[in-house]
This record gives C-alpha cells, structure tokens and sequence, in this order.
C-alpha cells in the first residue's frame, strides 16, 4: 500500500502481510488449474476437478474470516496513522458538516 | 403463438411473476421516498445493511449468468465452462482489499459513481468522461445476458416458439424487455432490493430441489459423469473428421492441458471486471460502512456452492437425455421434464426474478453514470433535480434498447460470450481506478491514452474472433501474442492497457506535463461511517466535494 509509510508501521503493516499472506492462496490455488486439472481421485461421485473447486470455496472462507478480524485491527491503526480516531467518533453523521469541506 | 404451454406451469410462474411485480412497485412506497429526486431513485436512499447488502451484492453477481449461460457451456462440452467456479472464489479476495477503500474516498467526497473518483483524483474530465462511457457501454451487453436468460425460459414454457413471423418469434424477448424496463422507470433501486428477498428464497428453494433431487432421480452424480465423459468421448469419435478441419469443436468435461491457461485467464478476467462495473460499485457504495462490506466478502461465497451446483446441472441435463437445440434451454427443459408442473412454475419464476434483478441494477447504474458524469458534468451543468431524474429514467430505458440490439445483432447461442465482451471492455477501466485507490502515480494522460489502446486492441481482437455461428464476436479467447496459448481477450487488452500507461507515465513525468490536482487525501481511504465529512448516504443531487 504506497500511502502507508514505512517508517510508522510494524504493527500495522505486519498485520497487512499476514492479511495477503491468508488471501493469496485464495487466489492463486484457484488460478493453478494444473494442480487440480484430472479424474482421481474421485469423491462421491465427482472427479476430483470438481470437488476440489468446490473445496477451494471453503477454503477461500476458513482464510477470510481471520482476515477479516485481522483488518478490523490493521483498520483502526491505519486510522490512527492518518490522524483520525481509532474508531469514528460519531461527529460526521451531519451531514452539513460533509458539505462545508 | 401459446399452443404447448402446460396450464398448472403458466399459472404458477404468472402468480409469483405478479406477486415480484406487485412488490416491485409497492417498493416505491417503501420508507415514502421520494422518487422525483435521482438520491432516492438512484441508490435507494438509505444504508443498507450487511444482511440487505448480502442480498443486494448476491443479486449483481448470480443472475442469468449463473442459471442460464454457466451450464448452457457445461452442457455443450465447452471444457472451459466451469471458469466461472474459480471466478467467484478469487473475486472475494479482491472485493476484500480494494472496495473498502472505494467506499471511504467516496462516502468522503460524496462520489457515486467510479468516474466520480476517477474525476476527484486525477483531475480529469476527459479521463472521468470515458470511464462513464465504459461503463454504460459494457452494461449493456451484460444485460442482454439477462435478457436472453429470460427469454429462453419463456421459450421453453412454449410462449412463441411455433411462429414463423418476426415479431412472434422473438415475442418472449420484447415481453422480458417490457416487464424489466416498466418496473425500473417507476421504482427505482428500491425495487431490486426487496425483490432480491423474494428471489434468492425462491432461488435457494430451486437449487436445493435440482441439486438433490434431479441427480438422484437420474443415477446419481458417479452415472452423471460417466455418461457425459462417454457422450463427450463418442460425440468427438463421430466427429474426428469435423474437428480435425476445425468445423466443431472437440467436446471434454475438464480442460486439457493446453486450455488451462484459458481456463484461469477467464477466471480472473472475469474477477478483476466483477467490481468495475458500475451496478457492483452501486451495490457496495449502498452499503451503510465499510465493514459491510468486508462481512460480505466472508458471507457471499456461499452462494458460489450454488453457482457450482448449477453450472453441473448442464451435465445433469445430457445424462437425463434433455435434447435441445440452443443449449441455453438445457436447465429449463431439465426443469420441465423432471419437476411436477407447478414447481416447474415455481423453477421459472426463479429464474426468470432472477434475471430481472440484475438487469434493473445494472440499468440504473448505467443511468446513474450517465445523468452525473455526462448530462450534469458536459450537457446541462445547472440542472434542477427533477431534470437528473428524467434523465435518468430515460436513460435507463435506453440503456435497456442497447442491451436488446446487442441481443439482436449478436449470436445468442452463449449468452456467456455477451458478457465476456462487456468484461474485456469494463476491464479497462481498472487502472484508473483500482490502481488509484492505492497510488496518485499514474499519469492521467497515460491512463487515458493506456484505455484507448486496451479499448481498441481489445475489440479489434473479439471482432476477429469467429465461431461456427458467426464471422465477428464469436467467442471469449484469441492466442496469446506470440504464442499458441489460448487466453481470454480482456486478459490481453489489460495487458497492453498497463505497459502503455506505464511507459507514457514515465515520459509524462520526466516532460513535467500537467498532473492535475488530487482532491483526495491519503486519510480519505481509511474513513468510515461517523467520521467527520463521511456522507451516511450518497446522493446523485449532491455534486462530488474536495
């Protein structure tokens, strides 16, 4: 992220790396069609093509989800560094207050 | 003109047509908005929460597309069919870094459209107006998509099919197109959103039936694709002569080796143009902060376990012995053929909302771009709010006229080939706007002059793609340069898109040339709703701030 300065940041840009850490096999696995690309063996009935897509699914979700409580974290220091409150607090809900910008 | 159309069917579909509709127009009334203004109109007026947005954003992405075009391509043997499985894996990635900090720029700056951001951060008109006309344009084949789901459907009830005149025949189209464009003019976004209860209910219902049901009545899911493995291996023994002559093409059920390239290209191709089209952005800015959003990336995928299902029901429908000439028709025919009458109502009815949705979404995002980034930005630059909301309701109707000449002029045979042209278009809008969510590095004259050539190239390569069925526009995929590697053309076009901005931003940027001022700051990127200047709702009326 080019407007996150180096110098400010381990925590933040750690937790970053580990988020694309956690989504890059999200999705490269689904894009190396040669790792998945044949018959056996087959589950339930499906060649294995099929239902390792279908496996791939789940596995994009099981990543997502700590990725996501690891942005909520990585959100809030991002914030901080950009000189806001670490959550938003409440002030902008007028709307006049956009408009005067 | 109606000879073949079994009665309990008919009647069942034409009752949960209604009820959609009924509700379509009651959503006018919905929280008494009001609609004269395009706020109102254009983006439903309120946040929309994570459970709505869920609906909201599933609505965009599983459409005709999924019910129709995916296993039409899995039922004609296309190996490449099943891309659209890992399509939906990989976009949630996406949707999980980039569209969090589309939606803060632009609840900061009160954008509501992409070429709205493209206009506040590079400081272009020019840059702003080709977006818009991106968008606009690659809408339109997208909802001829829909508007080919829907009319095969009616195609299959036996609404038309018998006639020998024109108009007759292509009756169940003009029917699609009247009922889409009569609901959007009066209702607006408001519309698509609670309908898009009534249908995922009666999607989820649908699927859960065909899935389970259908491939236990046939054999199970181990006959399914014995039997298709040996029709695909016979029909390409019978037809050795044709395919060796290039006529037909060889059918398989996964991809062989040399088309694995195309296979992923399509796959993420397809991804990186989910979310620049202007219906996704229109479902995420709704959406009420930008967690939102990120929930969704984790709760969406449950709906590509059902794109997948239905992708195999184009295999599901050659081991039941469904024979149809236009493959499109497989899963309606499969429907017929194995539900009882009513739910076979039911089935159509479902897939019929389910275009329906989309396609107003997509139309009034087109609308939108159009009203804010031409009409009110080049044509009438003091106009009152009552005038940018007829025009967009005109436009969205226009919009829809464009969707139907692509129909008409374009082989409907895959539909799927409609929307992979709108994405090799809509796709090359992505430096300008994924690239500067992150980065004010790129030149905006580079990113101009990169679209022109990725626009260009790009069409120049479909034009000259033939198929069976046609000279021009005949499929997704041309040899990569320099290569016998088959991949998708947006994939190309984007390519060539990225090296031309690059080099000239170098050469732009050692000449001192101009770059316009950045209205956004790097904190806009990280705000969320509550946040000091964050607009809670976007408004098409308010123009776009510094």
């Amino acid at each position: 992220m080019s407007d996150v300065p180096a110098r400010t940041g381990p925590p933040s840009a750690s937790r970053w790396a580990l988020i694309y850490v956690l989504l890059t096999p999200a999705v490269i696995l689904p894009l190396w069609v040669g790792l998945y690309d044949r018959v056996d063996p087959t589950f339930v009935g499906f060649p294995f093509y099929f239902w390792f897509q279908f496996a791939l699914i789940l596995v994009a979700v099981a990543l997502t989800l700590p990725a996501y409580l690891l942005a909520q974290v990585a959100d809030r220091r991002d914030r901080v560094r950009h000189g806001l409150p670490p959550v938003p607090d409440g002030t902008g809900s007028d709307r006049k207050a956009g408009d005067e910008r | 003109m109606i000879d073949h159309v079994n009665g309990v069917v008919f009647a069942v579909f034409i009752f949960l047509f209604l009820l959609v509709t009924v509700l379509g127009f009651a959503a006018a009334r919905w929280r008494r908005a009001d609609l004269d203004s395009l706020d109102e109109w254009g983006l439903g007026g309120r946040g929309f929460g994570t459970f709505i947005a869920w609906f909201l954003i599933g609505g965009d992405i599983y459409t005709a597309y999924t019910f129709i075009a995916v296993p039409a391509t899995l039922y004609a043997g296309s190996a490449v069919g099943f891309f659209a499985v890992p399509y939906t894996i990989v976009v949630y990635p996406l949707i999980f870094l980039f569209l969090p900090r589309l939606w803060s720029v632009s609840h900061r700056h009160g954008y509501v459209t992409p070429a709205d951001f493209v206009q506040g951060r590079y400081d272009s008109r020019g840059l702003a107006l080709v977006i818009a006309l991106t968008g606009i344009l690659a809408t339109m084949p997208y909802i001829a998509l829909q508007l080919v789901g829907m009319e095969v459907v009616l195609q299959v009830m036996g609404i038309g099919t018998t006639s020998d005149t024109w108009f007759v025949q292509h009756l169940p189209l003009f029917i699609a197109f009247g009922v889409l464009a009569a609901y959007t003019y009066s209702s607006g976004l408001r519309a698509p959103a609670l309908i898009a209860f009534v249908k995922d209910a009666l999607i989820y219902l649908v699927i859960l039936v065909a899935v389970f049901y259908i491939p236990s009545q046939i054999g199970g899911w181990d006959h399914i694709f014995s039997t298709v493995t040996d029709g695909f291996a016979d029909f390409n023994a019978t037809n050795a002569d044709a395919i060796a002559a290039g006529d037909a093409a060889p059918k398989a059920v996964m991809p062989p080796q040399p088309l694995q390239w195309a296979y992923a290209s399509l796959a993420l191709g397809s991804a990186l143009a989910l979310f620049m089209y202007p219906h996704s952005v229109t479902g995420v800015l709704s959406t009420r902060s930008r967690s939102v959003i990120r929930r969704n990336a984790a709760l969406l995928p449950a709906y590509s376990f059902l794109l997948g299902l239905l992708a195999l029901l184009g295999f599901v429908a050659i081991a039941a012995g469904v024979k149809v000439d236009n493959p499109q028709q497989s899963v309606p025919q499969l429907f017929e053929d194995q539900f009882s009458p009513w739910f076979a109502g039911v089935a159509f009815a479902a897939i019929v909302i389910g275009a329906l949705v989309p396609a107003a979404i997509m139309s009034i995002a087109a609308a939108n771009l159009w009203t804010r980034n031409i009409y009110k930005a080049f044509i009438n630059r003091s106009a009152t709010h009552k005038q940018e909301a007829t025009q967009a309701k005109l436009v969205s109707l226009l919009v829809k006229f464009g969707a139907l000449v692509f129909v008409l002029a374009l082989s409907k045979d895959f539909a799927i080939n409609l929307q992979l042209l709108g994405g090799v278009w809509i796709l090359q809008t992505l430096p300008a706007i994924v690239i500067g969510l992150y980065t004010r590095w790129m030149h905006r004259w580079a990113l101009f002059a990169g679209w022109a050539v990725g626009m260009a190239y790009g069409t120049w390569l479909a034009y000259g793609v033939k198929s069976p069925v046609q000279d021009h526009f005949g499929g997704p995929l041309v040899n990569f340069p320099g290569t016998e590697t088959k991949v998708y053309i947006a994939v190309v076009a984007i390519l060539a898109n990225l090296l031309v901005a690059v080099v000239l931003t170098f050469v732009l940027r050692a000449l001192k040339v101009d770059e316009g001022v950045d209205q956004t700051r790097p904190q806009d990127y990280h705000a969320d709703a509550g946040d000091p200047g964050v607009e809670e709702e976007l408004s098409p009326d308010v123009p776009a701030h510094a």
